[in-house]
């Protein structure tokens, strides 16, 4: 039988620390969700400023990335590059901002951000994977 | 012949004694004076004291070694902190953000609606967004709604202790 690791709720808390940090270090108010490799979510964390949408948006985000193993940026770079019908794929929100959490080769979940700017929500994200190590 | 005419006549009687029942007055008919739950909004409950929530019901649910959902909204109902423990069940997750999205938007526990159905009056499940489960308790400050939290993923008794731990660990 195959084993593979999984997101703990302390994983969870260490990697939403590290992102909100990262987003206070720059001034920047965003919601953070974290969801496990079939897309649930794990945790969740909107910072004071942040809206509703963000909350939502960050869901989606992540979701994207933790049930296609891939950055949600690929998808939006794809729909760039003039494949439209990826705008028609089901349950994928192609904006930059979610991040494949990637732990021994295996996709353990994902990680959303958004609120500021998409390559800066992409950047929180990331800041809080890295805890990881 | 006799015994189907002997059914028939207790069926009509006792739709009659239906029928009667209907016209006495419901206790829904009655005009309190005042009304129930007025209870104002206040500004959003932050971060921070969203998280102490969550930790305190946490800390909660780990010390009886229950696994739980656990989500904390703001006064427009709308998600701000949520944890799963580890072991919680999935289908929870949903159910633990409808709570506490029904105790914001409706100023008053989701046990009120579980109450309220299991005494009979179901016309409250017809209401928008209804959960009639316990585990969902407004979050108040100086008497205004700041955000409520909401659990799930044990018995519904169970939830609400959890659920009551982190609302009482914020509230002013």
């Amino acid at each position: 039988m195959k084993t593979r690791p999984m997101l703990t709720l302390e994983d969870c808390r260490r990697i939403s620390a590290a992102a909100e940090a990262e987003a206070k270090r720059n001034n920047w108010n965003v919601c953070i969700a974290i969801l496990d490799d079939g897309g649930h979510l794990l945790h969740l964390a909107r910072m004071d400023g942040a809206s509703p949408a963000n909350a939502r948006i960050a869901v989606e985000k992540g979701r994207t990335a933790a049930e296609s193993r891939r950055s949600s940026a690929v998808w939006e770079e794809r729909i760039k590059a003039g494949r439209n019908s990826m705008l028609g794929m089901p349950g994928i929100t192609p904006v930059q901002g979610g991040l494949p959490v990637i732990v021994e080769g295996i996709c353990v979940g994902g990680v959303g951000v958004s609120g500021v700017q998409s390559h800066e929500d992409e950047q929180i994200a990331a800041a809080g994977i890295k805890v990881l190590g | 012949m006799k015994a189907q005419l002997r059914v028939a006549v207790a069926c009509v009687s006792a739709c009659l004694a239906l029928a009667a029942g209907a016209q006495q007055p419901s206790p829904l008919d009655a005009v309190p004076e005042k009304m129930p739950n007025d209870i104002p909004y206040g500004t959003p409950i932050s971060l921070e004291r969203a998280q102490a929530a969550i930790a305190a019901a946490v800390g909660e649910s780990k010390r009886r070694d229950w696994k739980l959902n656990v989500a904390v909204v703001d006064s427009g109902g709308r998600l701000v902190a949520f944890a799963r423990m580890d072991g919680a069940q999935l289908g929870s997750i949903a159910i633990s953000e409808h709570k506490a999205r029904a105790a914001a938007m409706y100023r008053r526990e989701t046990k009120a609606f579980e109450t309220g159905v299991q005494a009979g009056n179901h016309y409250l499940l017809t209401l928008d967004d209804v959960i009639a489960s316990r585990g969902g308790i407004p979050i108040l400050d100086g008497g205004r709604l700041i955000g409520a939290i909401g659990c799930s993923g044990a018995t519904g008794s169970q939830d609400e202790v959890v659920c009551r731990a982190g609302a009482d660990a914020v509230k002013r």
